[in-house]
């Protein structure tokens, strides 16, 4: 057993270099000023306060969540009747189902979304929606595959009980089908939502520069002015929204199972 | 006894499979019924249909007088544990069991009353806010039963409820589940393929084959009076002999006449006899009886000795085996070793001689002396025609070895025994002495040697052969001639007793009219 821990050091460096000290720089330039040296490191909270006290920033922040979250609603209720029907097909029809959903996914996610700048560029719509059509169609497939996951595991003996106990199919559906399938639907969440949330090539594509995001933000602070320790402030509220968030997810679906 | 439900013709089809071939069966209120078979004899279909998690072909369930087939399941005022239980693993041990009543939108206090009692009827109290995925599988039985029966329904359901638990708690769960059904006082319709479940438990059972019913009785009618050898067989242990009906009360088997209390039978009607094997006595040889016969195997069985009686010998052949001296060729040039021995054929194998069977039947090998590697044999030079006699076989290599050795083609002789309408062949063989040593598995070798063969004179079956008698040690044999005796089974009876038996012992086999029960034989479709 011993020897095998040693297999983990490659990624264990990997996950220094790559995650851990990308981190802490983040974190150590949203508290510090500009023009830091060697010799001289100003620690200050001026980022913050100035994220905070600029309503245009908050706005950014409110439209990034609610893009997120509406995006989040409408993959839960567009996947789950996807994922209930897949899983109801005969096995040889749900591995060509699964086939087809994540067929496109084998292309870069950039290169589709530049095909759907080029299908909406003469469309009309309003930038908004552009970008919400983006958003539902690249994250939909991970809501899809996790329900349909969660789905197809379930034993269908149970819902035999449940009509044996009384329930016609609607309260089976409610009572047992639904419940079991939680575990499938916080996962698809949080496949959906992260991501959505940072997201800044699809808003940048299909909203043209009229649909700012924290991701573009971030990007653009980072790439464009060049401010880094504004750059690094925003991308380290995005992360703490995102961590509260995920806490509310986990916390619901351990109340369901302790319950 | 109130009729509840009533089974009319039910026929159930699966694809080209006919699952249920025309049931009727009716059941009364309060009974424990089993519906007992082999897996695939449509047991669960049945159950399933009753349930309504599946819907018949053609027929009718009448349930407490009215047809029920188009009412869904979940109306239906059944209820079922299935045989994995099935029970949620979102809820615990208290929600699990309350479900049926809250979808029935029970009030809270009632739902809570009627639970605690039904988990305490199954003796669960104390175990209401336990994960059910946590259970051991008697406890997760235990919900399952309780989950069903909170409903009140008026019939239970169980799919081999008891097949995933050991022994010991298979044992234990029979006892409560009898005792939960006299406490409850419903109906329990019960499925098991086994018979002893059947038997402990059930006021009533039914034995099912291939989608047909073949019995139904209370325990002590399936036991003691099968309808049939398939029913007897399926139902404990039991001695079924091929006899004759001579009259009433008197049958034939095992070339002698007995007494016994069957009646009813056409004048000399071809019968199977039962005799279960704690019904026979055995006795000193020296005690008079009808049958004698000797100990062929005893084994302790913990209670009893179950002891198999030979009282007829099977039919047998004997044949001599030439065993000779080694006498492999050896050729000097390309150092090779080549082997080969003569053997003996049936005149009627002549026609059909292939050089595989011929290499096969001589057992000729050739392998290298130095590296010991088998070399194979290219060409068979043979002449042999289908007159009795002597023919000489040349097997060689590529290398130019060859081996010569003698065919004899003989006539058949067979063994035919007209009483127990067996026929026997087998044939004299030739054998070096290195052959027998080297076999691993003596008797089939020689069977296979001697072409040793049986079959049945009715319809020219293959018999078994089953005893291969011989008085030579393989191990330290010596050049000679050997008598091989080979023979089918003989008439056997399995006896449960208490007392002791040695193997080989010469005993008196007894038993009295009442023991003995006679069936229609079953007409094989």
């Amino acid at each position: 057993m011993k020897s095998f821990r040693r297999l983990v050091y490659p990624y264990l460096l990997w996950a220094i270099v790559f995650i851990v000290l990308p981190m802490l720089m983040i974190v150590f330039y949203a508290f510090t000023t500009e023009g830091n040296s060697v010799m001289t490191i100003n620690f200050t909270l001026d980022n913050f306060f100035r994220f905070f006290s600029d309503s245009i920033f908050i706005n950014v922040l409110i439209r990034s969540l609610k893009l997120a979250i509406i995006t989040t609603i409408i993959c839960i209720f567009i996947g789950y009747p996807s994922a209930y029907f897949m899983a109801k097909l005969k096995p040889n029809s749900q591995g060509l189902m699964v086939l087809l959903i994540t067929l496109p996914m084998w292309i870069n996610m950039l290169v589709r979304t530049y095909a759907w700048r080029g299908l909406l560029l003469e469309s009309g719509l309003s930038p908004e929606i552009k970008v919400y059509i983006g958003m539902i169609y690249n994250f939909l497939p991970f809501m899809i595959l996790q329900i349909y996951t969660s789905l197809s595991k379930l034993d269908q003996s149970l819902i035999t009980a449940a009509h044996d106990l009384g329930c016609d199919n609607k309260m089976a559906f409610l009572k047992v089908t639904l419940p079991l399938s939680i575990p499938g639907i916080i996962s698809g969440i949080t496949l959906v939502f992260l991501p959505a949330v940072s997201s800044f090539f699809i808003p940048k594509l299909l909203g043209g520069g009229s649909y700012v995001l924290v991701g573009n933000l971030v990007e653009n602070y980072f790439v464009t002015t060049g401010d880094w320790n504004f750059g690094s402030a925003i991308s380290l509220i995005m992360t703490i929204v995102i961590l509260i968030s995920m806490y509310f997810t986990r916390k619901f679906d351990y109340s369901k199972e302790d319950r | 006894m109130k009729k509840l439900i009533e089974f009319r013709n039910i026929v159930k089809q699966f694809d080209d499979n006919i699952v249920l071939k025309g049931i009727n069966l009716d059941i009364n209120e309060n009974e424990f019924v089993t519906l007992l078979g082999p897996s695939g004899c449509g047991k669960t279909t049945l159950l399933r249909i009753l349930g309504g998690f599946l819907e018949q072909d053609q027929g009718e369930i009448i349930f407490d007088g009215a047809e029920i087939s188009k009412v869904p399941a979940y109306k239906r005022p059944i209820n079922t544990v299935f045989q994995r239980y099935a029970l949620f693993p979102h809820l615990n041990v208290f929600e699990n069991v309350a479900f049926g009543l809250k979808i029935k939108k029970t009030p809270k206090d009632i739902i809570k009353a009627k639970v605690d009692r039904m988990i305490e009827l199954v003796g669960l109290d104390g175990f209401q806010k336990r994960d059910v995925t946590l259970l051991s599988g008697g406890q997760q039985q235990r919900v399952a039963i309780a989950r069903a029966l909170v409903n009140e329904p008026d019939v239970l359901l169980l799919d081999e409820p008891l097949a995933a638990l050991d022994l010991k708690l298979r044992k234990e769960m029979q006892h409560e589940l009898k005792r939960i059904q006299q406490e409850v006082g419903i109906t329990f319709i019960f499925v098991t393929h086994d018979q002893e479940e059947a038997l402990t438990m059930s006021d009533k059972i039914v034995v099912m084959k291939d989608g047909i019913i073949e019995q139904i009785g209370s325990p002590q009618e399936i036991y003691n009076e099968p309808k049939n050898e398939y029913v007897a067989n399926f139902i404990g242990e039991s001695n079924i002999v091929d006899g004759v009906m001579k009259k009433d009360y008197l049958v034939s088997f095992d070339d002698r006449d007995f007494e016994c209390v069957d009646f009813g039978f056409k004048e000399n009607e071809a019968v199977d006899v039962v005799i279960r094997p704690e019904d026979i006595k055995l006795l000193d040889r020296n005690k008079p009886s009808k049958l004698k016969g000797e100990v062929k195997s005893v084994l302790f069985k913990g209670v009893h000795y179950e002891i198999i009686v030979e009282t007829q010998k099977g039919t047998s052949k004997t044949v001599t085996m030439h065993v000779l001296e080694d006498r492999d060729v050896y050729n000097q040039e390309c150092g090779e070793l080549m082997h080969a021995s003569d053997f003996t054929m049936d005149i009627e194998d002549v026609s059909a001689i292939t050089e595989q069977e011929l290499i096969a039947r001589a057992n000729a090998q050739a392998w290298d002396k130095e590296s010991e590697n088998d070399i194979s044999i290219s060409g068979v030079e043979f002449k042999i025609s289908d007159q009795p006699g002597r023919y000489p076989v040349t097997f060689k290599t590529h290398n130019g070895t060859l081996i010569t050795v003698n065919v004899n083609v003989v006539a058949p002789k067979y063994v035919e025994d007209k009483t127990s309408n067996v026929g026997i062949t087998a044939f004299d063989f030739y054998k070096t002495v290195d052959e027998i040593k080297e076999s691993m598995a003596i008797s089939v070798d020689l069977k296979t040697w001697a072409d040793a063969y049986a079959w049945s004179l009715d319809d020219d079956e293959e018999i078994k052969i089953s005893n291969v008698d011989f008085d030579f040690d393989p191990i330290n044999i010596e050049t000679g001639d050997y008598k091989i005796t080979f023979s089918t089974e003989g008439r056997e009876y399995k006896v449960h007793t208490t007392q002791y038996f040695e193997e080989g012992a010469k005993v008196s086999v007894d038993f009295g009219p009442e023991d003995i029960h006679v069936m229609h034989k079953t007409i094989k479709s």
